[in-house]
């Protein structure tokens, strides 16, 4: 009984703090991102015939590690049973994704563009499904930081 | 600095203008509630253990009589080791005599029984897979005749004559089952309901009780003539127990008074 309670306990825990910090997470990236707003990131791996002249040219990377919450794992262990999206990872790795690229933006602020930009994503502690731990999810971005002769 | 790469395999116009424009919208997230999701999953589960539990169990109690007993003995390995302080004395030599004359009036023909003196200040006795039928010396303490105690050895017979244990243990094992198979053998919450497990196996119904009630009265009848045994250990009974008769409906056995109700008309009978 008692095992039970401190589940419940985590699970509540997590759906409370869990949710505060995520809202609060999505509100720094928005912000940010409006912020970064003026260097564009692409994938495209060469610079576009345009008449520039390049006088930087330098690889950038950001990364971020996000761990999920007890509340998050049970609703996607529970979601594991019958299958579907399993909405409480996606908003985990779209936080990661996202905050990773704003902090690759973030190491290049005087950048004209980010070019090739590749997103990595990885799990730390593998044993994200097991019963004592708890996953992270990893993501980092990186790609080269370009400024024009204006 | 050199122009990078001129050969491209595409042209962009040259007055092509980068316009930041910030998107409102999020497509990789799925905008639903999470706490109702939770709930409708928790349902889901809810609804097929229910359901699941409902139907094999029925199941069980199919089988359960109708098991051979050599299939039975060999289910019962587990409960071989004995966990308790077995005590052998004179007590336990009277016990394994009263079984045995009980054992020898009974319509069925099934397994051999023996009887376990264990100390423990419980006054309850237990009928564990195999035919073992654990006697606390808290009981023998209370029991003031021989038929006394053969009625409460009488009811363990019952038990087993109606294949309770069985069926207790087999729906143990479907409830064991169902959770593994949704949470898996690793989960905590797995390990805390096999934890439990063993509770779970010998505990019956409160209408297995009844019948293994009536059961014992009609053993004590073919063996000593007479049922008044019963009543003296179940008025005992009534009157040190303290909980009401609602704390009793949420119990495995019916209310001591309940019983002697039943075992009256039982006898008017």
């Amino acid at each position: 009984m008692g095992q039970l309670i401190i589940v419940i306990v985590l699970i509540g825990l997590g759906y409370v703090v869990g949710s505060i910090a995520e809202k609060r997470h999505y509100r720094s990236i928005i912000s940010r991102e409006a912020q970064l707003l003026h260097i564009p990131t692409v994938s495209v791996k060469n610079m576009i015939e345009g008449g520039v002249d390049i006088i930087d040219a330098r690889m950038v990377q950001g990364s971020v590690v996000i761990s999920i919450d007890h509340f998050k794992r049970i609703l996607a262990s529970l979601r594991n049973i019958f299958g579907g999206n399993v909405t409480a990872y996606e908003s985990l790795v779209d936080r990661a994704r996202r905050e990773a690229i704003l902090r690759m933006k973030e190491k290049s602020p005087n950048a004209d563009i980010v070019l090739n930009t590749r997103i990595e994503t990885s799990t730390i502690g593998r044993s994200a499904n097991n019963r004592k731990s708890i996953g992270s999810i990893e993501a980092m971005a990186y790609g080269t930081a370009v400024s024009y002769r204006k | 600095m050199r122009r990078w790469l001129t050969e491209q395999p595409y042209r962009i116009a040259n007055d092509l203008k980068y316009s930041p424009k910030e998107l409102k919208t999020n497509v990789n997230v799925t905008q639903t509630s999470s706490l109702k999701e939770f709930f409708i999953l928790i349902a889901g589960v809810l609804v097929f253990l229910v359901i699941g539990y409902g139907a094999l169990g029925f199941l069980v109690d199919f089988i359960a009589p109708r098991l051979p007993y050599k299939i039975e003995q060999a289910l019962s390995g587990p409960f071989e080791h004995n966990i308790f302080d077995v005590k052998k004395n004179k007590e336990s030599e009277e016990l394994e005599r009263i079984l045995g004359e009980l054992v020898d009036v009974m319509p069925e023909e099934v397994g051999s029984y023996r009887a376990t003196l264990v100390d423990d200040n419980r006054v309850n006795a237990m009928a564990l897979p195999g035919g073992n039928i654990i006697v606390f010396t808290g009981l023998m303490n209370e029991v003031e005749s021989e038929e006394e105690l053969a009625f409460v050895l009488g009811h363990e017979l019952g038990h087993f004559a109606n294949r309770d244990h069985l069926k207790g243990l087999g729906r143990g094992l479907v409830f064991y089952s169902l959770f593994v198979l949704l949470l898996g053998p690793d989960s905590s919450l797995t390990e805390l309901i096999g934890g439990s497990l063993a509770g779970v196996q010998v505990k019956f119904s409160q209408h297995q009780e009844v019948m293994a009630d009536m059961y014992a009265l009609d053993l004590l009848n073919r063996r000593y003539g007479q049922v008044t045994g019963a009543m003296g250990f179940m008025e005992k009974l009534a009157s040190k127990e303290k909980k009401g008769r609602l704390a009793y409906y949420f119990s495995t056995h019916p209310h001591p008074k309940a019983r002697i109700a039943n075992i009256k008309s039982k006898i008017w009978n």
